[in-house]
């Protein structure tokens, strides 16, 4: 009955540190794998002056492709492999083209409906 | 007394072309009023057009080469270089630089939107007699001056609203000018990147001289095609609706035709 005692607890203790260490490799995949990124921009009310803001982001180091929608104010970007960018330099390339970003997000495919830059 | 007429009589055409020479730093819409948009391109970019005046006495038509730099996100600085050919009914023409100018642009105010934008800025700029003004008929107006403008516009991905308003200071005792400009523009295509655009736009131009209460005002209705990241041209006349001048001042009709070309 004692044995059970002290079974019980280390089973849990075990299946935890697989659980946990299986969504860090999981994780760890995803991280390397995140190949794309999507930036709302506010303030894009015109495809001509778009053009500053496709050039601001393809100056971002590790940037491979760009696309812009300019209907639902969004950017997407394909990075190179391992080059992906922090949300801080996205942001600051966004301000410098005269906009004002909103939400970005990481991803390793972009969505069905969006077109692949 | 007579070159102080001619050099009085192009005021109205060459402020008119400041204004849509300044417009021409900003999106497509619209075409003669400007906007208070900037690109924020970083510089590097290089843009010309020509407009053709016609006046009740002579024909004027000026190829601005225009060179603007964003200093920053907000801030944007340029240098107009205008060539102008003046043809005078009685057979005289003149050609060559006329009044180079110079111009800072500062955003002031900026609210962005999903998909629109409310923003307003402040410009200032500085034109000088480089042009010929010692020959009939002048190519430059003989005078230093100096325009205080507030630009502000309302945009959205289906229409824009502009509004601006100049004073312009100007030099050798010839009368400052208030100038005020008020546009719709209209896209007509889907908006989509890399842009594929026809836009139309209705600008009211006016011009307004204290000293002699003297008002000019032009209704500008003007079309936008552009082709791509880089190229857009464009074309709008104004025609006069009121001008309270003297008849030899009066504009029968201004025709611009352009391109702006970004070199990047």
């Amino acid at each position: 009955m004692k044995k059970k005692t002290f079974l019980l607890p280390g089973l849990i203790i075990l299946l935890i540190s697989l659980v946990s260490q299986t969504s860090f490799a999981q994780e760890h995949v995803k991280q390397k794998e995140l190949k794309y990124a999507q930036v709302k921009v506010y303030g894009m009310a015109c495809p001509f002056c778009a053009y500053g803001l496709e050039k601001k982001l393809k100056a971002i180091d590790g940037v491979k492709k760009i696309d812009i929608d300019v209907e639902n104010g969004i950017a997407s970007l394909e990075f190179e492999k391992g080059k992906v960018a922090d949300k801080k330099t996205i942001a600051d390339a966004v301000k410098k083209a005269g906009f004002t970003p909103d939400s970005i997000i990481f991803m390793v495919e972009l969505p069905e409906k969006e077109t692949k830059p | 007394m007579r070159n102080k007429t001619i050099i009085l009589k192009g005021f109205p055409a060459i402020l008119l072309l400041i204004t849509c020479l300044v417009a021409s730093f900003a999106q497509g819409p619209p075409v003669f009023t400007d906007t208070p948009i900037l690109l924020g391109l970083g510089g590097r970019g290089v843009r010309t057009f020509g407009k053709f005046i016609s006046k009740k006495n002579a024909n004027v038509y000026i190829q601005p080469l225009v060179l603007p730099f964003n200093i920053t996100p907000k801030l944007l600085a340029g240098t107009i270089l205008p060539f102008v050919s003046k043809s005078q009914n009685n057979g005289s023409t003149q050609s060559g630089l006329g009044d180079l100018a110079v111009f800072l642009k500062y955003v002031v105010q900026q609210k962005d939107y999903s998909g629109k934008t409310i923003r307003t800025l402040v410009k200032v700029t500085q034109r000088f007699p480089t042009g010929n003004s010692g020959k009939i008929p002048p190519l430059g107006t003989g005078t230093y001056q100096t325009a205080f403008g507030i630009v502000s516009g309302y945009i959205t991905t289906k229409y824009g609203i502009y509004g601006e308003l100049n004073y312009n200071f100007v030099s050798e005792g010839e009368p400052n000018q208030f100038l005020y400009n008020f546009a719709f523009s209209y896209p007509l295509l889907p908006q989509q990147y890399p842009p594929r655009q026809l836009n139309i736009s209705v600008d009211l131009n006016g011009i307004y001289v204290p000293e002699s209460s003297k008002n000019a005002l032009f209704l500008a209705p003007g079309i936008q095609w552009i082709l791509g990241r880089k190229v857009l041209l464009e074309s709008g006349i104004q025609l006069p609706v009121m001008e309270n001048v003297i008849e030899t001042e009066k504009t029968k009709f201004m025709f611009l035709l352009g391109t702006r070309v970004l070199l990047f």
